[in-house]
């Protein structure tokens, strides 16, 4: 009451919360920022893999600084990163298991939890069969985990139907490179994009997605930087030449830069002879992609087209990057080929500069793919090659049998097929498929349709948490040690540095509890204790092989700032993990998207994502500042378009598509569209973009086609406003 | 000022000092190098100070600098002493999207400085940084409505006013702010500005989405896209939102001019009594006291009497005191020929002499109307342009005039009241004579309702964004119903007095008033820097 009194009368000013003072390593600063200690580890929102310090006083974590020796960021974190350290005592963190008994969620112990989960799953398994359980992993988990979780899933559980929500962002670059050069890896690294002259980045908004990269794309009289989006993104106002293309004409692009590449002699005859396969057939299919097509196709003039293919075929190392634009198309992987293609014919690949290069999008994705059992076994191994699945029985001390000779269902295939009743369990780890998932209405009838349901989260409730009928608390980032690979394939230490809320647990702990219940952990997890016993069998498992993680320590990885597999770049020698040795020249036809705008619903629904949040706001939401920053999601459209439907900004609006409406947008009238399109960003659960977009899936990659779908787009009546 | 950063740097001890510089990016060495530094290398010369450069060229809008700022500050998450803004122009697909980031522009003729009634700013002598003392600071927020940028904000929390100084204890440190630690695209830095030179030529300042440096000479050079064909605009104009109502300063200021009003009345019309003057004592009193209330620190409103040389608030402060004095004595002296009170009736020889308290009224009310003044001038400050109107000053005589010729009758008829139940009293009034004055409110009610309505009809045809924007918010459902209000209870006080309900005019004259003041407050656009169209996170 006193101190109230004194603050009302403002003899007191909180004097003491707004005190500086001089952090011994970091100078002056709010006393509340002044650390005891600072612990090295990795960031674990995006792909970029920033190095970075984190400050512990008391045993919390009060600062997040980049780290200034790692070679990725040199000091500098995007405001995620920067943030990072408030989620950890965030509100909305999962404590407690949670078993729903009629119909609520109740606290009950670990052991009940994990025997009530291993009980219903085994219910399911035997009724229907193995594959009836569906596992959802994810591009959150540590290298170490995921490692754990494949080998827990596919030898313990023994389903098939094992993937993860990387499939919503990288399978595309995945199954790209291996259609191409034979095996996933991206050939380059960050430091390509300097030695470049040429940058051309395609679907790829690195100032909003990885921001820490963008320094790298300094304007300076040596470089080039060509982006082609259909948007005017903050990428594309970096740029030198921005190739307003309309959606999906990406490949009609490349392909006429081929065409152009070919017809004026620019490209590289001794590499495509010792190299690749297929040029013959290759230049054939270009041929029609004549710059007059091209630009009809692409909405491009034949100047820019041209311009682009002479400076792309005259550099002396050019460099393609890649993200989302590319991806989230059902025709993904075949566009991540033609890619590949034009930096095989110009010879842009295994030299500084030079490179075909997904830039990748979750922490720890590139985790997933190289100890992954989802699209293929660890260590890049193929399931339908007899020698790798060997190879895995010996290293692991198991019947060759068991391990399966081809992949189990992709994510939307498991999401299908618990629609159709042949899934019955599925268990998400660190993933929140309500918001992230395309076309809602049918993940909600599979989310309902199944027996049992887990939801694995560091944070509750979740959009998805909502429908479980089980919710296993999950440690998060900083709370918990072991590796994630970054973009270019550098392996980064992360570090635990304050314990998880309540009764939360690691997900490896976890996952060697289920293993122990299950009755498999000493047959699969011999004698381990820590994620530490995991790398070092990974460190077996991969040796020799293209992800070789063998050579390098804990301990020198966190010295180093990170250690590449492979080397600064894969293929300078030429040699191709092909039968042949030789990559592989694909023709890719440029097919329109599946879902064209018509008179009823006449514009195309771009979506996207804003600097200020991560993935479904799960962790960025919880961050005062970020949400603060941008607290609510809004449409994007074309004064011309506005103009024609009398629509005024910051009307209310709802998108409508086929499917379902997003209601009640905020509408922001600017040229950064194009006119017939509009763009959203789908961060937001309370105006999720997925309930419009489309159930549409690369045949190849099983990638959703996020980017393109066709809306209208409605005015609420102003009594909402 | 010493730059041991650089000196340690320089002698290689510490490596992990040395800020990243474009030029040892993606060099895989790890060793300390000074290049480009984005600080100053070198002392300060007379007449130069520390300025920061924002390469408009460079940024991509990622907001790093906003959280670390935040992070450095310890500031909540409302408060953002740096904060991105987004302009935009040109039509598909040569649209051009660009980023402002600003902290405070340590301007030349810093306005906050000037403004401030208890010295809490001071421009250093050494850096010229622009430096604001929470101990000396009593949250009167003048700052806040002087700035043209926006800068300074309150922090509630605190009841102290808070900006950007440019991390001075960090420069001290020889290491660079925040902001300019944190942007990735080294878009922000430090450098070394000739103030004369500067005063001269500060074109460079300029940028769209920033309002003109010309005002207070902001010092912050802004390097702008070189091929800016397109018209960059902003686009936050359809985000703006009423403004805090300051409901103590609607009410004290309110009250303040209908005492000065009654008084004036009184006077003139031969009317005042030791009950009268009391009774406008006591409102004042009230009054007073609420205006208190306004400050984070009420504790300390006396320091705002300090700077009376040079703030507005501080005369406010002042002639608002001393009428407060004036009138006080005047009531002793009137009471000191009445009460047998052993200490007042030695006054009693004063209060016989009419000329003594005729003086003492009228210097009463022309402290008043010189206080109502000073009040205006508070207001007529640049950086918030509906308020900056001759119609400011005029309103608050008129009002003055409306509520005097309303109230003036109804304390009358109190005192009658009160003299009807309690006949004892009669001795402390003079006789009243009750003519009517209805024609006096007629007037003040037309001259006042003529000024308010010029003043929107100014707002809505001003090539000025913010007063057209003003106009704007007045049409907003709430407000427009609350001006629709305003104006009829205003129109009704003269029908009222017509019809002889005086005590009803005098209701209708003060709510009308008080809703008037409270738009006035809610309806001001401030001169900003352009925000993002989410606008910098106000919800």
């Amino acid at each position: 009451m006193w101190n109230r009194l004194r603050r009302a009368l403002g003899i007191d000013t909180r004097k003491s919360s707004y005190s500086f003072q001089r952090d011994p390593r970091f100078g002056h600063i709010a006393s509340a920022r002044v650390a005891d200690s600072w612990v090295k580890t990795t960031c674990g929102y995006c792909s970029v893999g920033c190095g970075m310090l984190i400050g512990i006083k008391d045993g919390k974590a009060v600062a997040a600084r980049g780290n200034p020796d790692h070679p990725v960021n040199r000091g500098k974190l995007c405001p995620k990163g920067l943030s990072e350290h408030h989620i950890l005592d965030a509100p909305g963190r999962a404590r407690l298991p949670l078993l729903r008994k009629d119909g609520k969620l109740v606290p009950v112990s670990w052991d009940e939890a994990l025997d009530t989960m291993i009980e219903k799953f085994r219910a399911v398994q035997t009724q229907y069969g193995k594959d009836a359980l569906g596992v959802i992993g994810t591009g959150q988990l540590l290298t170490e985990e995921c490692y754990t979780l494949g080998k827990l899933v596919q030898l313990g559980f023994r389903t098939r139907n094992n993937d993860g929500n990387t499939t919503l962002c990288m399978a595309s670059a995945v199954a790209g490179y291996k259609l191409s050069f034979g095996s996933d890896g991206p050939p380059g690294s960050y430091a390509d994009m300097q030695h470049a002259d040429v940058v051309l980045l395609i679907g790829a908004n690195i100032a909003d997605n990885h921001p820490i990269l963008c320094h790298r794309l300094e304007r300076d009289q040596t470089r080039t930087l060509i982006v082609a989006d259909p948007r005017v993104t903050k990428t594309a106002m970096m740029a030198d030449l921005h190739l307003p293309v309309k959606p999906r004409s990406d490949i009609a692009l490349l392909n006429g830069i081929a065409h152009i590449l070919i017809r004026d002699r620019l490209i590289d005859q001794t590499y495509i002879d010792q190299h690749t396969t297929g040029f013959a057939e290759y230049a054939a299919f270009v041929a029609t992609f004549t710059p007059e097509h091209v630009a009809e196709v692409t909405g491009l003039t034949e100047a820019q087209i041209l311009r682009t293919a002479h400076l792309y075929g005259r550099a002396k190392a050019a460099f393609i990057g890649w993200t989302m634009g590319v991806n989230h198309s059902t025709q993904g992987a075949a566009t991540v080929t033609a890619i590949n293609n034009l930096a095989l014919i110009t010879g842009n690949i295994g030299r500084a500069g030079a490179a075909p290069f997904s830039i990748t999008g979750q922490c720890n994705a590139m985790g997933t793919r190289e100890t992954g059992f989802t699209s293929s076994l660890p260590g890049y191994r193929k399931f339908d090659n007899h020698q790798d699945r060997e190879d895995l029985a010996r290293l692991w001390n198991i019947d060759v049998d068991t391990i399966p000779t081809a992949r189990g269902l992709a994510y939307p295939d498991i999401i299908e097929a618990a629609v159709a009743g042949k899934v019955k369990a599925l268990w998400f780890i660190a993933t929140n498929p309500v918001v992230s998932f395309p076309n809602y209405s049918v993940l909600e009838q599979a989310l309902r349709n199944v027996d049992f349901l887990v939801v694995q989260d560091g944070f509750h409730p979740t959009p998805t948490s909502d429908f479980a009928h089980l919710v296993l608390p999950a440690a998060i980032w900083g709370e918990k040690e072991g590796t994630y690979t970054n973009s270019e394939r550098r392996i980064s230490k992360v570090n635990a540095f304050v314990p998880p809320p309540a009764e939360a647990r690691p997900d490896f702990d976890i996952f060697l509890s289920i293993a122990e219940k299950l009755g498999v952990r000493e047959q699969l997890f011999p004698g381990w204790k820590t994620t530490h016993d995991a790398f070092q069998e990974w460190q077996r498992v991969s040796a020799g092989r293209m992800c070789d993680y063998s050579n390098f320590t804990w301990q020198q990885i966190e010295d180093q700032g990170g250690v590449q597999w492979g080397g600064e770049r894969l293929y300078n020698d030429g040699i191709f993990p092909t039968p042949d040795g030789k990559a592989i020249l694909h023709t890719v036809p440029c097919l329109p998207f599946t879902e064209q705008p018509n008179e009823e619903y006449a514009f195309i629904l771009n979506t996207g994502r804003t600097v200020e949040h991560w993935h479904t706001r799960t962790k960025t939401a919880k961050v005062e500042m970020l949400d603060a920053m941008v607290p609510n999601a809004w449409l994007e459209m074309n004064p011309l378009d506005a103009a024609r439907l009398e629509l005024r900004p910051h009307d209310r609006v709802n998108v409508v598509s086929r499917r379902s409406a997003v209601k009640n947008l905020e509408l922001r009238i600017t040229g950064i569209v194009a006119p017939g399109q509009v763009f959203m960003p789908f961060h937001f659960s309370e105006t999720n973009s997925n309930l419009v977009t489309l159930g549409a899936f690369d045949p190849i990659s099983r990638e959703p086609n996020f980017k393109q779908c066709a809306v209208r787009i409605e005015k609420l009546p102003t009594s909402l406003h | 000022m010493s730059l041991p950063l650089h000196d340690r740097a320089l002698a290689g001890s510490d490596g992990s000092l040395v800020r990243m510089t474009l030029d040892d990016l993606g060099k895989p060495s790890f060793g300390p190098q000074i290049v480009d530094s984005l600080i100053p290398q070198r002392a300060l010369l007379p007449d130069e100070q520390f300025r920061f450069h924002f390469n408009m060229t460079k940024c991509i809008g990622c907001r790093s600098c906003e959280i670390a700022c935040n992070e450095q500050n310890g500031n909540p998450t409302d408060i953002r002493w740096r904060r991105i803004g987004e302009i935009e122009g040109g039509s598909y697909p040569d649209t051009q999207r660009h980023y402002l980031s600003m902290g405070c522009n340590h301007c030349l003729d810093a306005e906050c400085v000037k403004g401030c009634p208890v010295d809490a700013y001071t421009k250093d002598p050494v850096t010229g940084i622009v430096l604001h003392s929470a101990d000396a600071c009593i949250g009167c927020q003048y700052c806040v409505w002087n700035c043209p940028y926006s800068v300074p904000q309150f922090n509630p929390e605190r009841g102290v006013v808070g900006k950007c100084d440019m991390c001075h204890g960090r420069l001290t440190d020889g290491l660079e702010p925040a902001c300019v630690n944190a942007c990735p695209e080294a878009a922000i830095e430090i450098e070394v500005v000739n103030m004369t030179a500067w005063r001269v030529d500060y074109a460079a300042a300029e940028s769209p989405g920033m309002p003109a440096a010309g005002h207070t000479i902001s010092t912050t050079r802004i390097t702008l896209p070189s091929q800016s064909s397109a018209q960059l605009e902003r686009v936050d104009t359809g985000r703006i939102r009423p403004e805090h109502a300051h409901l103590s300063l609607v009410f004290m200021t309110t009250l303040m001019q209908a005492v000065t009003g009654a008084l004036a009345v009184t006077l003139l019309s031969h009317t005042a009594s030791p009950l009268f003057l009391t009774l406008l004592l006591g409102i004042t009193a009230v009054a007073l006291n609420i205006s208190v209330f306004h400050l984070g620190r009420p504790a300390y409103a006396w320091r705002a009497l300090k700077m009376w040389k040079r703030s507005w608030l501080s005369r406010e402060v002042l002639l608002f005191g001393l009428f407060f004095l004036t009138l006080t004595t005047a009531t002793l002296i009137a009471w000191a020929g009445i009460l047998p009170i052993p200490a007042l009736q030695r006054l009693q020889p004063l209060a016989t002499n009419s000329v003594l308290q005729n003086s003492l009224g009228t210097l009463a009310t022309l402290l008043g109307i010189a206080g109502i003044l000073a009040s205006a001038y508070i207001y007529l400050v640049p950086a918030r342009p509906s308020w900056n109107m001759l119609h400011t000053p005029i309103d608050f005589l008129l009002s003055a005039l409306l509520l005097g010729t309303t109230l003036h009758p109804v304390l009358s008829s109190v005192i009658e009241a009160l003299i009807t139940h309690l006949p004892l009293l009669w001795q402390f009034t003079t006789a009243t004579s009750q003519h009517n004055s209805t024609w006096p409110v007629a007037i003040a009610t037309l001259l006042w309702l003529t000024n308010q309505i010029t003043r929107l009809v100014r707002l809505h045809r001003s090539p000025l964004f913010e007063q057209r924007a003003s106009a704007t918010l007045l049409n907003l459902p709430d407000l427009r119903a609350a001006l629709i209000a305003c104006f009829g209870l205003v129109a009704a006080t003269t029908v009222l007095t017509i019809v002889g309900n005086p005590v009803l005019a005098c209701v209708a004259a003060t709510l009308g008033i008080l809703l008037a003041r409270y738009l006035f407050f809610v309806s001001v656009v401030p001169l900003n820097m352009a925000l993002t169209f989410t606008r910098g996170g106000t919800h």
